[in-house]
């Protein structure tokens, strides 16, 4: 890094939250996406769709990934591109994704039926994101990788 | 990426007041903005000069010393300034730079212009 | 909401030195302040403190250079919300000995800038800077939680 001169107009920026697994702090993460993701220039609608999905991720992240154990930490990073808008969300847990749970839309009939009305928060997340993509964190833990893209 | 919220600054007249309205951050981004709003309407004689502010949500110390700077020549050019439109929150850290002492903080802008009236 | 004893509340962010983003950090700190019952009304101070701190890292620190970082821990220590800024120490900085009065400044007796540690120092219950053994400055502030003033902790 040293000697060498820095990009004049760098790609991108990147903000990184760690957060207690602790549910009520998914609020912070996102209104940290939403005041980032406002002075970028997303329109206030695609600011509520980037709230919910964060919501969503956070949400998981703490309740599945870290089983809900405070000292354990979700990891927010969100990285600001000219066009775009990346969020990463890794948690540090050792139960991996359920694969049927990333890709299946749930239907409303089926839930109803259900004990557990929940399970929707990936598919909202597909629904309000403009990619999105499910891996295994540096730290080992799972992460999910939401994309929103800056309509000029 | 730039992330400010640009400051839009204009001006207009009303009752022998020069208002310069801002609304965004103020910040060190503003410093030309500001200064060349308040060298427009003084080149065009203002007496009086408001700085209207709309609830803006970021004025920090960068911005704050741009606002000193105009309240330098405010005195030298022996113009009356006041200011409108700031939260309770940002009208506390005008009194607490001092800057209450060269500008007179008003609600809004009728509350300031009714106060420029009774003074003229 | 409270947050009980036992909890670790804290927080920890970390941002590039480039203006503008220190507003990034002030909205996720008073979310997190916010969880914590702290009334509106200290938010708005928590919030021009943590930009005026973060400013400071940024310019002086890190000497604006964005590909150094400036980092923020925040938690809840004795009721009091104790907040470092820490950046990468390109340069140390301290506060001018005698800060010029706004008449001075006013008089054009020097810049009218270097308010940020003034602004800092009246709006919060503590502020000062640590020392530490490697390089960076490291900056903490703190605010008095009040008992009997919890917002709902929801906007």
């Amino acid at each position: 890094m040293s000697g060498e001169t820095p990009p004049r107009d760098p790609v991108e920026r990147v903000i990184e939250l760690r957060l207690p697994s602790k549910l009520g702090y998914e609020r912070v993460a996102m209104d940290t996406a939403s005041s980032l993701a406002r002075r970028m220039g997303f329109q206030p609608d695609r600011v509520e769709s980037l709230k919910t999905a964060v919501s969503e991720a956070v949400t998981n992240a703490i309740e599945h990934g870290n089983e809900h154990d405070a000292a354990m930490k979700v990891v927010v990073l969100l990285t600001a591109r000219a066009g775009e808008l990346i969020v990463d969300v890794a948690d540090q847990g050792r139960k991996p994704f359920d694969h049927n749970q990333t890709i299946r839309r749930p239907v409303i009939e089926e839930v109803l039926e259900q004990d557990d009305k929940g399970g929707w928060g990936i598919w909202l997340i597909r629904e309000l994101m403009d990619e999105v993509e499910f891996s295994t964190a540096p730290s080992g833990g799972n992460q999910i990788r939401m994309v929103i893209h800056l309509e000029q | 990426m730039m992330l400010e919220d640009e400051l839009t600054v204009s001006t207009r007249e009303c009752d022998g007041v020069a208002i310069i309205d801002l609304s965004g951050d103020v910040t060190t981004f503003a410093e030309e903005k500001i200064n060349n709003a308040y060298h427009e309407v003084t080149s065009k004689g203002a007496r009086h000069v408001l700085l209207n502010f709309r609830q803006n949500d970021y004025i920090n110390s960068a911005g704050i010393a741009i606002l000193i700077g105009i309240v330098t020549e405010v005195t030298r050019n022996e113009q009356k300034l006041a200011v409108s439109g700031l939260s309770p929150h940002f009208q506390k850290i005008f009194r607490m730079v001092g800057l209450a002492q060269y500008a007179e903080i008003y609600q809004d802008e009728e509350e300031a212009l009714a106060a420029f009236k009774r003074q003229a | 909401m409270n947050t009980p004893a036992c909890s670790p509340a804290s927080l920890e962010l970390s941002l590039p030195s480039e203006l503008g983003y220190e507003v990034i950090a002030r909205d996720a700190v008073a979310a997190f302040a916010c969880r914590l019952g702290i009334p509106a009304e200290r938010i708005e101070d928590l919030k021009t403190v943590l930009c005026e701190a973060c400013i400071n890292a940024m310019e002086h620190g890190n000497s604006l250079d964005p590909g150094l970082r400036v980092q923020i821990f925040c938690r809840i220590e004795a009721e009091r919300l104790v907040v470092e800024v820490l950046d990468q120490g390109v340069s140390r900085y301290t506060a001018a000995p005698t800060p010029l009065s706004i008449g001075e400044k006013v008089a054009g007796q020097g810049s009218a800038r270097g308010m940020g540690l003034l602004l800092i120092s009246q709006l919060c219950d503590e502020a000062g800077f640590v020392t530490r053994s490697g390089p960076g400055n490291c900056f903490r502030f703190a605010f008095h939680r009040q008992p009997g003033h919890c917002s709902s902790g929801d906007r």
